[in-house]
Formats: structure tokens, sequence, C-alpha cells
């Protein structure tokens, strides 16, 4: 009897294994390398350790990354860490990693170690999604959900502000012509990220653009920050983005926010914004590469850069890029700082990993862009000698 | 018997035999090791949080609910999460300890030998699932379910009390993320760790106290209630230590329903914060380094208030031994 169950507990076990693996980009099929990169045949499989931390905002993409790149140059074992972007700042700058991620940019950090440079790789957008339902009832009297919405940018800093508190409020009616009668008068109860993550950081940076009101409230963006709403009493945190989406589900008349990447692949209906330029957007890769452009020479010599509510017509309003930071000269080990430069420029440039990318509801660098990073890459120095080849 | 003789047999004897000595000294090293460990912990908790200590100062520990966490500005304050962790820990206590007994009571006295062991089995199976996945079932299943009815009743009824207002006014979130809801899911976190210390406590009892009461006349609930409770009220108070001790620090399931909000009221309906959530959530990517030393400080806080509740503990456990031993 028990070891019946035990064979059938393997089974199981075994399949979703198997599954697991089958699904497409977890196993990209071995290929030789790109034209691009110059991979050293000498140097034997898992010779080189490359070792990262940091952001959490790019981990679907960066975990596919650096399994598959196993495959580019197999000399390679990397890994990278999703600790914030806080503790991956830390770590390059005691030196403990080879690669730092992030989606807030320096500040201090120059001070001690001045050859920081910051490296855009993509760019991301934060949607706001939401639980309504209408107060119009179908023929058998059940509820009806509303899937579509728009707000503009005003509104969305009001209600995380606490100053829209209700969905039949003057200024959401007006904006959605067609739901006018069926916004129920209930409080909204609004979600927010209880944790610090590079998903706040966009969205209040965004929220301060929005708003003179919340810039002077609030502050400029943070990865935590003081919730106005929190002190009304309609403000609810969740632990990452399943704790708002589920939070979000479970609460009829409710808002919140989460990466796209993550409303596109759980399925969550996300509201349009009216951007800068007064056109309603939808976030996608279109409207993320259109921001992108409105800030393709916003960038000081750190690449540093924000992208968030940008004023060309196609542009969605909440959108950040992830950088990865690295040691432009202080690298010690120069067959490290190679193969992260080879690393690096893989990302950017093989069309396997823009296709992992724009999968996973990221966008890849415009290419003014990403002349610019490779400007970079291609300086990186090593004991003095150019580390690109 | 053997003697050592003189010359080279005592120098051997003297070099090999020590009796139980370092064998004590070893044991002696090792335990002290953890008394180390408690102090250097206190010692590092207190150094890293200096610059949040000097800068707040003691309106960080201001009692009120209405408080600030803004660590953009540095202005903050730690009592709705020390409220937080106390309040949602007390439910929890309140709710497990009575039932945790009595399933302790069931399982030693009164349960037939075929169900007590897969019964037992069970509790001290609940008692190892990890608390994220207390986590997961509550806020997809126990909260929306159980907690959103309870606290809409509770916000009917007895939040029309006037002294009670305070405590228990609505309205709950329709998902259920509430200090209720952390209390309701801690009290289920501690009731196997509660109910399976406290069996033991009763098996270990010796047969001829019951035997004694059953022979001067009494009920088998006169038994437990007069004979047993009593003889091992220390140990039932070590295993609600434990409990209480598992409430107070528990973070991953707590974050998870609590709801992570700085509301100001001190309604159990409403969303609030803990302590260990609060350091969870935050420690991760800070903003400043007094908002780094601010956290640190919070885990000094959680710290003494865990020390300071075993102390108490501490002393009724002698207090009512020496009652006992006493009538």
């Amino acid at each position: 009897m028990f070891k019946k169950l035990l064979n059938v507990v393997l089974v199981v076990l075994a399949g979703g294994l198997i599954l697991s693996a089958c699904q497409p980009v977890a196993t990209p099929a071995p290929v030789a390398a790109t034209q691009a990169l110059k991979i050293e045949p000498t140097l034997a499989p898992g010779s080189v350790q490359l070792v990262a931390q940091g952001a959490t905002f790019p981990l679907p993409v960066y975990d596919v990354w650096t399994k598959s790149y196993q495959f580019v140059d197999p000399a390679v074992n990397l890994t990278y860490a999703g600790t914030g972007s806080g503790a991956g700042k830390k770590a390059i700058v005691d030196g403990t990693v080879d690669f730092a991620g992030s989606d807030s940019v320096l500040k201090d950090e120059y001070k001690t170690v001045p050859d920081l440079q910051m490296l855009p790789t993509l760019a991301g957008a934060v949607v706001p999604i939401f639980n309504l339902q209408s107060t119009e009832k179908d023929a058998n009297g059940n509820a009806v959900a509303i899937t579509a919405l728009v707000l503009d940018r005003q509104t969305l800093a009001d209600i995380y502000q606490a100053k829209i508190t209700k969905w039949n409020d003057p200024s959401i009616t007006k904006l959605n012509p067609t739901l006018v009668g069926k916004l129920s008068d209930a409080t909204i109860t609004v979600v927010h990220r209880a944790d610090s993550s590079g998903t706040t950081e966009i969205f209040t940076k965004a929220l301060a653009s929005f708003s003179a009101d919340w810039l002077a409230k609030v502050g400029a963006g943070a990865s935590t920050v003081e919730w106005p709403v929190d002190k009304n009493g309609n403000g609810i945190g969740g632990k990452g983005n399943p704790g708002v989406a589920v939070a979000v589900q479970n609460t009829t008349n409710s808002i919140g926010y989460v990466e796209l990447a993550y409303a596109i692949s759980n399925k969550i209906p996300f509201a349009k914004l009216i951007n800068k330029a007064g056109k309603a957007v939808t976030a996608d890769a279109d409207s993320l590469a259109s921001a992108m452009g409105d800030f393709a020479n916003a960038f000081d010599d750190r690449l540093n850069a924000t992208i968030v509510d940008g004023s060309g017509a196609g542009s969605w309003p909440i959108s950040g890029y992830t950088y990865l930071i690295v040691r432009t000269q202080s690298m010690k080990d120069c067959v490290k700082a190679q193969k992260v430069v080879e690393y690096i420029k893989w990302t950017l440039t093989d069309t396997r990993a823009g296709k992992i990318a724009s999968d996973l509801g990221y966008s890849l660098l415009p290419q003014a862009v990403l002349d610019k990073v490779m400007g970079k890459l291609n300086a990186i120095t090593c004991n003095g000698a150019v580390v690109s080849k | 018997m053997f003697t050592p003789q003189k010359g080279l047999d005592r120098w051997i004897s003297k070099l090999t035999q020590h009796g139980d000595r370092p064998w004590n000294y070893l044991l002696l090293f090792i335990s002290s090791l953890i008394i180390l460990l408690i102090i250097s912990i206190c010692f590092l908790l207190w150094r890293d949080s200096a610059l949040a200590r000097t800068e707040l100062g003691w309106n960080f520990l201001s009692p009120t609910l209405d408080a600030n966490w803004n660590p953009q500005n540095g202005n903050m304050q730690a009592w709705p999460f020390i409220y937080g962790t106390l309040i949602t820990a007390l439910i929890a206590f309140i709710i497990a300890f009575p039932i945790s007994i009595g399933i302790s009571i069931f399982l030693a006295e009164i349960s037939p030998d075929w169900l007590r062991h897969p019964l037992s089995w069970m509790i001290e199976l609940l008692a190892a699932i990890p608390s994220v996945v207390y986590g997961i079932w509550g806020i997809f299943v126990f909260l929306p379910q159980v907690v959103t009815p309870i606290g809409n009743f509770l916000a009917g009824t007895l939040g029309k009390i006037p002294i009670l207002q305070s405590l228990f006014i609505g309205p709950i979130p329709e998902s259920g993320l509430s200090r209720l809801a952390a209390g309701l899911i801690l009290a289920i976190m501690i009731i196997p760790t509660i109910a399976a210390v406290s069996r033991d406590v009763f098996l270990a009892i010796p047969k001829a106290q019951r035997e004694a009461s059953f022979a001067l006349g009494a009920t088998q609930w006169e038994t437990i209630w007069k004979v047993l409770i009593p003889y091992g009220s220390s140990g039932i108070l070590g295993a609600s230590i434990l409990g209480l001790g598992r409430a107070l620090g528990e973070t991953m399931a707590v974050t998870m329903v609590i709801g992570n909000s700085l509301e100001g009221s001190a309604s159990l309906l409403r969303p609030g914060y803990s302590m260990a959530s609060l350091i969870a959530n935050q420690f991760q990517d800070t903003v400043s380094t007094l908002h780094s030393d601010a956290l640190i400080e919070i885990a000094l806080i959680l710290f003494l208030v865990t020390l300071l509740l075993n102390l108490i503990a501490r002393l009724l456990v002698w207090q009512t031994s020496r009652k006992f031993l006493k009538g």
C-alpha cells in the first residue's frame, strides 16, 4: 500500500519535472556563439564563476538569460540573485559581485567607487490593475465586471493620495463616458506594494511627475514611501506582485499596480492612461518604445535617465529602465572582466536574448540608447588594457 | 582495584584520569556560548541602531497609532508596529490557549487508543507546515471565506457597543486582510505547538496522581480540573511561552495577511502592520542609512519585547509552582 503510494508520488514528481523542463523559454537549444561574440575555446566548461545580484524587477528575464547563457558560453557559470536594488548597489561597492542589477540610480556610491557605470538593459512598464463591478446587473441578476477603464495622470495620483475615494467621482466618470451610472459609490480600496521594490520606485516617480501636490507631500519616487491612502484608511499593502494582485482580485472596487509582465502573464486587466500629450494609451512594447524614444537624449554620462511621463503621443507614462552596474576600470580579474562584457553584449544584441525579454513583456533598448551602452562597454578596461575585442 | 603507583604509572594516570571534570567544562563552555550569542545579538542591534536612537530619540517610541513612517524625510515612529505585533499575538494566544489545552487533555486522558496516535501525528504535522503555506492558504481561502464573514459579524455586533467600538469598528476589507486575520492565522499556527507540548506534560504526570484522585471519589472531570491541570501548570505555561514566542516572531504568514497598512485606528478589523513584517518588507532595500538603522531599532524592540514576555512568563511559572507546592 505504502509502496504503491510512493510510486504514485514519484511518477507525479517526475511528470512535473518533465513538464517544467518542456517550457519553451526555459531550455533554449544549444547554439553556437553569435558573430558578435568571440568566445575563448580554451577555457574549461564552468571555469569562470560570475556572481551578480540586485534588482528584482527584471528578475523574470535575468533568470532565463543566465540559464540560457551557459549554452552560449559553456565556460561561464553565472548566477544572479534577486536581492533588491539596494543590496545590489551595496554589493558592487563592496566588490562582492562582478556586476549588479538596480532599478534606482546611484548617488553617494560614486564617492567610494568612482568608476561605477550604469548600463540600461531593458525597460519595463508598471500598470494600474483594477477590480470593478458595474452597479447594473445582467439578465440573471449577477454583477457584471468592468473590464475597460481609462484614467488620467492627475486622477491616478489623486486616487493614491486619497483625494478621490469613490469610483463615481466626477473626474473618473468624465473620462469614462460609457461607464456613467455604472460606477458604484463604494470606497476605492487602494492596494500598494508593502515590500520595497523597483516597481514602487517607478510608480511613485511617475505619480510625483503627475501631481505637484504628490511631489510636495510624499516626495519624489522611492522604493518605499509613506502612502497617504494608508492614513486615510483605504490603503492595503501586498507583498510582491502576487500579493498586490490577490488583494485586488479579492476586493471589489479596488485598484493596485503591478509590473506589465506580471499582469500579462496572469491575464489581469489594466487601465489605459491619458498621457502628457493627452492621448489614451495602453501599456505595451510600442508605448514603452515611445517612452524610451522621448528620453533618448536625456542620458547623463553615467547613463542615468528617467523615462516616466514622456511627452510623446504614444508614450506610456509609468515606465522605467532597469540597469546593470559594472566597474569600468577597477575589475581585477581580466578573464572575468571580459566575460562580464561578453555577457552584457549578448543580452543586448542577441536576437534570442531579445525575444526572451519581449515575450515576458519587457522592451528592448532603441538603437540610439543601445549605441550609447555599447560605447560604454567597449571602453571598459582591466589593468589599463581595453577588455572588449 | 588498580591504584596508581609511584613513578611512571602515576604520571600516566595523572595525565589521563581526570574524572568528569574536562567533560563538565566542555559542557559549561557549550552552554555559555548560548549566553554569549544572546548578548552579542543584543549588543549588535544596540550598536547598529545608534543613528536612529540619536536622531529619532524617544519620539520613535511615543505611543500614538496616528504615527508616521516616512523613510524619505526621516520621520519614523514605531508604535503602530509594536501594537500590531502585540495585538495579533494576543488574539492568537487567547484563541489558541483553551483549544490547545482541550486537545491535549483529550489526547492524554480521554481519547481511545486507536484515535490517539493518528490524531497526535496530525497535530505534529500541522506544527511542521512552513508558515508561507499558511499565508497562501490564508489569502486565497481562509481570509475571503472565513475571516471576512466573521469580521462583518463582529463589526455589526461588538462594533456597536460603545466601549468595544474602538477595537471592533468596521468595515473589514472584503479581501479580509486585517489584524484579525493575522491573529486567527497565528492561532492556527500555534495550536499544534501548545497542544503537542502540553499533551506530553499530561502524559508525564504519574499514574498515582490520577488513581489517588479517583480513589477519593472524584469524577474524571474533577481529576483533570483539580489534579492534573494544577500538577502540570508549569509545563503548560512553558508550552504557552513557546506558542507565544512563535506568534510574536512570525513574519511571512503575518506579512501576507495583515494588510501592511499604517492605518490610524486600533480596530482589529482594519489592516495593520507588525514589527517582523516591517523588517522583512523594507530591510532588503532601504532608502537611507537612517531608514535601515530605524529598522534595526525595531528589531531591537522586538527582541526586548520577546525577552520581557518570556521573563514575565518565567515569573508566572515560578509563582504557580510555588503556590502548588505550598497548597
